[in-house]
């Protein structure tokens, strides 16, 4: 290989994702954009492009709520699914021996069916007169005459149960990586397990938290589905704003807009939280780090 | 290692470079696109009339979930059998605003996304016409359909020469009751008794819930103004508050009234079928229900054109209605089906009310109206009503 087919190469690798990133990110960005920027109604003459700016603004008025809904709702969700994340992965990974391919299996067979029939066996599962919820007002978490069903409970328990996949399996793998005679290392140096889990196996599987708390965040909060099927009236999250405002209220500028700023909005979050759980976690330098 | 190092370090701002090119070159190409257009608004394309001739090929037709026959014997293949054409029928249509919105950047360019019928509900079918998207009907090529229609659709308000819509099948929206858990269900009113707090649903479609509550508070909803409108809205914002709402719902009340997560809700008249409970029953509210028609349309650019018109005729026929109208449980729109059933021995649904409602049965009953006023008037009602559904 010559120079400067050499220097070529590294383009070509990039060429099909930078050609996919283009057509279907860059793309439907630009239309959204200038979108957001037009003003009318589809009943008088359409929309024309006039740089409105008040659209973003308009958009976010009256929806405030909505979106510290979502955020509240998926970081909830993020918290639990990572709560019960984190001990499952910890033992399919070192406790399950022979049984660790069935086990995750099971943590992937779910999605064998899709996302929205999940979602409505819940409903069916959690009706008002079903024996969970039977259960679950005996044990006194749902008060003798309260539901399940059609509460912010429901779509946070609905967004917990559809990502956790997103959060088992890269924690699984950073655990799966590590070497565990670092955890006897630390206890041949009088480290107690709680310790040597705080100070070995924590950081090195800090890579997997982070990137499955941002794997479960992040389509949480645009979610719509949960709050549409298993939420009552009053969970409404901004996934399901933008969808009344462009297919019910046919505002499609104040709709784009809407995108647009919840976009921003998860932008800065995960930026915040980068910055606080260090991007080098992320990047998986864990190397550099021991 | 470090020689890797170098490598990104020296390519990382041609990448940058490489990939703002891209973006400018995007810009740029769509710019000489339709950059400054407007969006919608209509097509300007004049009249089109649904053009007849040989009946063959293939045509797709959209319609609601549960609006066919089943069966390896039903309408649709019926109509296969009868006229060789081969029928590709979806049920794509949940929501008259849903199915609108999706289609409608394809309607603007004069297409039809391959479909030759969809149905859509009055007010909808109306909406598309006044924007330019549907053919309109020569009369002369549907001679079936305007020799079965019953007399009261024949002048309906929002197409009195039924020029571009065919009545699919009618309905009611009343209440819908679970007779053992609120008998004392009645009138549209009586949902928003607090000892039905956390039981109830209303429809999400505006043209339903709304009208239904001006009758119960003994307001002319075809005569209602718009702050007549809003203050039923704010009603209804009230009962979400207070908790007394549970939700919002097109057809999938049907599972919650199934479960009985629900025991009473504005529901449609036919929908009694799909829910599998026998406690639950369609009622007539004291003061009236809300009638409405789904309606075949022919959009612009609908490919096929001749089997769609036979389409419309065959169903017209009172034998093939009968069969449809047995399984949808509407009320049909066609003539002596009632006839079809009596002499198949089948009294019970000659005699069903829900099917063949009697001017006395509906004599409190309004056609599903707008709101009042300019679009502009009627996009406030729809955006307030909207506010309170994402509340």
């Amino acid at each position: 290989m010559n120079g400067a087919r050499r220097r070529l190469v590294p383009y070509g690798l990039l060429g099909p994702g930078a050609i996919w990133l283009v057509l279907f990110f860059v793309v439907p960005m630009y239309y959204m954009g200038q979108m957001a920027l037009r003003s009318g109604s589809l009943a008088t003459g359409g929309f024309t492009f006039t740089w409105e700016w008040s659209n973003f603004s308009d958009s976010l008025s009256g929806h405030e709520e909505q979106l510290v809904r979502s955020f509240l709702y998926a970081g909830s969700a993020t918290l639990i699914a990572l709560a019960i994340a984190y001990p499952l992965a910890y033992a399919i990974a070192l406790r399950a021996g022979r049984w660790k391919l069935l086990l995750l299996f099971a943590v992937v067979a779910p999605f064998f069916t899709t996302y929205l029939i999940r979602t409505i066996a819940w409903k069916t599962i959690l009706a008002d007169a079903s024996p969970a919820v039977d259960v679950l007002k005996f044990l006194h978490l749902v008060p003798e005459d309260g539901r399940v069903l059609a509460t912010g409970g429901a779509v946070i328990a609905g967004l917990t149960y559809n990502f956790l996949p997103f959060m088992i399996l890269p924690i699984y793998a950073s655990l799966e990586r590590m070497d565990v005679r670092l955890i006897e290392a630390a206890k041949d140096l009088y480290a107690s397990s709680t310790k040597a889990f705080i100070k070995v196996t924590l950081p090195i599987t800090a890579p997997g938290i982070v990137a499955g708390v941002l794997l479960t965040f992040i389509p949480a909060v645009g979610d719509y589905v949960n709050a549409l099927l298993l939420g009552g009236t009053g969970q409404a999250m901004v996934g399901n704003v933008i969808q009344s405002l462009y297919l019910q209220q046919r505002d499609y500028p104040e709709a784009a807009a809407l995108s647009f700023l919840m976009m921003a909005a998860i932008l800065v979050v995960v930026a915040v939280y980068l910055r606080l759980a260090g991007t080098g976690a992320f990047m998986g330098e864990e190397e550099e780090a021991k | 290692m470090s020689n890797a190092t170098n490598t990104t370090r020296v390519a990382r701002p041609r990448v940058v470079l490489a990939a703002l090119l891209a973006v400018v070159a995007v810009f740029a190409i769509a710019a000489c696109g339709d950059g400054g257009d407007s969006v919608g608004g209509g097509s300007d394309s004049g009249t089109e009339v649904a053009k007849s001739g040989p009946v063959e090929g293939e045509i797709t037709i959209s319609n609601w979930p549960g609006y066919m026959d089943t069966g390896s014997r039903n309408t649709v293949a019926e109509f296969q059998d009868k006229t060789g054409v081969k029928v590709d029928y979806v049920e794509d249509v949940n929501d008259n605003a849903e199915f609108f919105g999706k289609l409608q950047p394809q309607l603007e360019e004069g297409k039809s996304g391959g479909r030759s019928i969809f149905v859509v509900t009055d007010w909808m079918a109306k909406q598309m016409y006044d924007l330019g998207y549907l053919q309109e009907i020569d009369h002369a090529t549907l001679p079936t359909v305007f020799d079965h229609l019953i007399p009261s659709l024949e002048r309906p308000a929002f197409d009195p020469d039924r020029k571009f819509s065919v009545p699919w099948q009618s309905g009611m929206t009343g209440l819908m009751v679970n007779k053992k858990l609120a008998p004392g269900v009645k009138s549209v009113n009586d949902l928003f008794d607090p000892q039905y707090k956390g039981k109830v649903t209303v429809l999400s479609e505006l043209r339903d819930t709304i009208p239904l509550m001006l009758k119960a508070d003994g307001i002319d909803p075809s005569k209602a103004s718009k702050q007549q409108w809003l203050d039923e809205i704010e009603k209804l914002g009230d009962a979400v508050d207070s908790g007394q709402l549970r939700r919002f719902t097109g057809n999938d009340y049907t599972q919650d009234m199934t479960n009985e997560n629900v025991i009473a809700a504005i529901g449609w008249s036919g929908d009694t079928s799909l829910i599998e409970n026998p406690d639950v029953e369609w009622r007539m509210p004291t003061q009236g229900c809300i009638l409405w028609s789904d309606n075949m349309v022919i959009p612009k650019g609908a490919p096929n054109t001749p089997a769609a018109l036979e389409w419309m005729n065959f169903t017209y026929e009172p034998k093939v209605q009968a069969d449809l109208a047995a399984y949808i449980q509407y009320v049909t729109p066609v003539t002596g089906v009632k006839e079809v059933f009596e002499q198949q021995g089948k009294t019970a649904l000659a005699n069903n009310p829900l099917i063949f409602p009697s001017a006395q049965f509906t004599k409190n009953c309004t056609t599903q109206p707008d709101p009042p006023g300019s679009a502009e008037d009627q996009q406030e009602v729809t955006n307030a009503f909207q506010d309170v559904i994402t509340g």
